[in-house]
């Protein structure tokens, strides 16, 4: 029964999306909608709440059992806690139950996000540059064709996307541009048909019940 | 010979302190690059420009802080161009995180174009010229959702309001009255989704603007006409500058074309590096 009832409700769901897909009926429509407007929404509400509360438990435990690295949990669980008790005691705009301004000096969540939130993020994503430039140093060298045709490639498109590309040849961008529409297009397509087949198959085996290990336990 | 060797073995901090020491270059000094425009941001940039005056655009804002800086410049440019030909816009974000990212956007340009009003009607009015619509989890929700009611799926907007009492939203119901959907994004690949589900099953233009990693895997969206058109990275941002400032006379800040000079630094120093290191290989390489 454990097994059997999730199963049945994956069936339900996924024969119920394709058929909605298929079939432009009038009821099948409302049936789709009620699925998609509804119960997602309803689903999607537990799975914050399944998320959040997994979230919590793992970082606590980890802090009692003074695993490896536990400060950081520390970190995490004070910043969950301080923006849930702004965010929802301030409102998104400050306009919540609780007061989010001491003088001129706001702290509600937009203000947090534009000072905190972005700051952090921008600056772990600036550093991707620095490691690109040395990771491609000292990767990208001509030990085959193959390696010799990526990087041909791979130093028109960096060329021809900028201004100076245009100013060595106008040709140049123009080029780039025809590996990116033509040759670029082509492989991507076939990646995407290979990933879409995929996706296909593996839905298919999790909605004929075949595919388990969702359930858990491993294993078809 | 021993300088080559010492050239296949450059110290990473001295590639990190040559590219560190352009880019700062590139911002303490600006400069303003001109950049030549290609068919997919032209088409884009056609698309918004000839939004009939009876239909909305919508911009959906849904990339994050690691790319703002190649995405709002598009966001900025786009929705200026929208303003500026009092085209009815719908702003959304498909992720709760990045709302704070399309407020700011959304209230900045806003800001910037009610500075020059001279009366009411010439201002830019909330509920009237432009709704700012949230977010509703999950992105599936809204994106096949809107094709039935756009008021349906967001029954209050991002400030709280009833959305259907709003007079824009009186007009403007479902993807029938909307003229094409510019879908900004980073890493997330929600702007194929507008393009499999949206554009697919109701014949919603979909425009696209991401960020240059994930432009080669967009091509074929544009190639098929699931995309009319898209800008890639910051070097798509400033054609759509280009555009807007040489076509609609658009004279604000054109951040992205001053961003491609640090790019071209960027560049350069990396292609740079990458002819030094294999120059330096061939020569041991024929030693040994």
């Amino acid at each position: 029964m454990k097994k059997k009832i999730p199963l049945a409700l994956v069936f339900i769901a996924g024969v119920s999306g394709l058929v909605a897909a298929f079939v432009p009926h009038p009821l099948v429509k409302a049936g789709d909608e009620i699925m998609r407007n509804d119960v997602l929404r309803i689903i999607q509400s537990f799975a914050f709440i399944l998320a959040l509360s997994s979230l919590v438990s793992v970082h606590t435990s980890k802090i009692r059992t003074r695993r490896h690295k536990w400060p950081y949990s520390i970190v995490l669980l004070a910043s969950f806690l301080i923006t849930s008790v702004i965010g929802l005691g301030g409102g998104v705009s400050g306009r919540g139950i609780l007061p989010t301004q001491i003088g001129n000096f706001n702290f509600n969540i937009q203000t947090i996000y534009q000072n905190v939130i972005i700051a952090l993020s921008t600056s772990m994503f600036a550093l991707l540059a620095f490691y690109m430039a040395s990771a491609s140093y000292r990767a990208f060298r001509i030990r085959s064709f193959e390696a010799t045709l990526l990087l041909s490639a791979a130093f028109i498109v960096m060329l021809g996307v900028l201004p100076i590309g245009d100013a060595i040849s106008h040709h140049l961008p123009a080029f780039a541009q025809w590996i990116l529409d033509v040759p670029n297009a082509a492989g991507q397509r076939g990646i995407a048909f290979g990933i879409a087949l995929g996706g296909l198959a593996t839905a298919l085996k999790i909605v004929l019940g075949i595919e388990r290990s969702w359930l858990g336990g491993g294993g078809a | 010979m021993k300088i080559f060797e010492t050239l296949t073995r450059i110290d990473r901090r001295i590639i990190f302190l040559a590219l560190g020491g352009l880019i700062i270059f590139s911002l303490l000094f600006p400069r303003f690059l001109k950049v030549r425009v290609f068919p997919p941001v032209a088409k884009l940039y056609e698309a918004v420009d000839k939004i009939p005056p009876d239909k909305a655009l919508i911009l959906d804002i849904s990339y994050g802080p690691q790319y703002q800086a190649e995405c709002e410049p598009m966001a900025y440019t786009v929705l200026r161009h929208a303003y500026k030909n009092r085209t009815k816009v719908l702003a959304l974000s498909l992720y709760a995180e990045y709302l704070g990212l399309a407020k700011k956007v959304l209230d900045d340009v806003t800001a910037e174009y009610n500075r020059n009003a001279r009366s009411r009607d010439d201002s830019l009015i909330y509920g009237r010229d432009y709704v700012f619509l949230g977010w509703q989890p999950p992105p599936i929700i809204p994106i096949l959702g809107m094709g039935e009611s756009i008021a349906g799926v967001y029954q209050i907007d991002y400030y709280g309001n009833q959305t259907d009492t709003l007079p824009l939203m009186k007009h403007i119901k479902n993807y029938n009255n909307v003229s094409i959907l510019v879908a900004l994004g980073g890493g997330t690949g929600s702007e194929k989704w507008w393009a499999q589900f949206a554009q697919r099953k109701f014949g919603l233009r979909v425009g696209a603007g991401c960020s240059a990693v994930l432009g080669a895997d967009y091509y074929p969206y544009y190639q098929a006409g699931q995309f009319t058109g898209m800008m890639v990275g910051v070097k798509g941002a400033a054609e759509y500058e280009e555009l807007a400032s040489s076509r609609a006379k658009i004279t604000a800040e054109r951040v992205a074309s001053e961003r491609m000079l640090s790019l071209t630094y960027a560049h350069l120093i990396m292609i740079a590096f990458i002819v030094i290191g294999n120059i330096s290989y061939f020569v041991t390489r024929r030693k040994k």
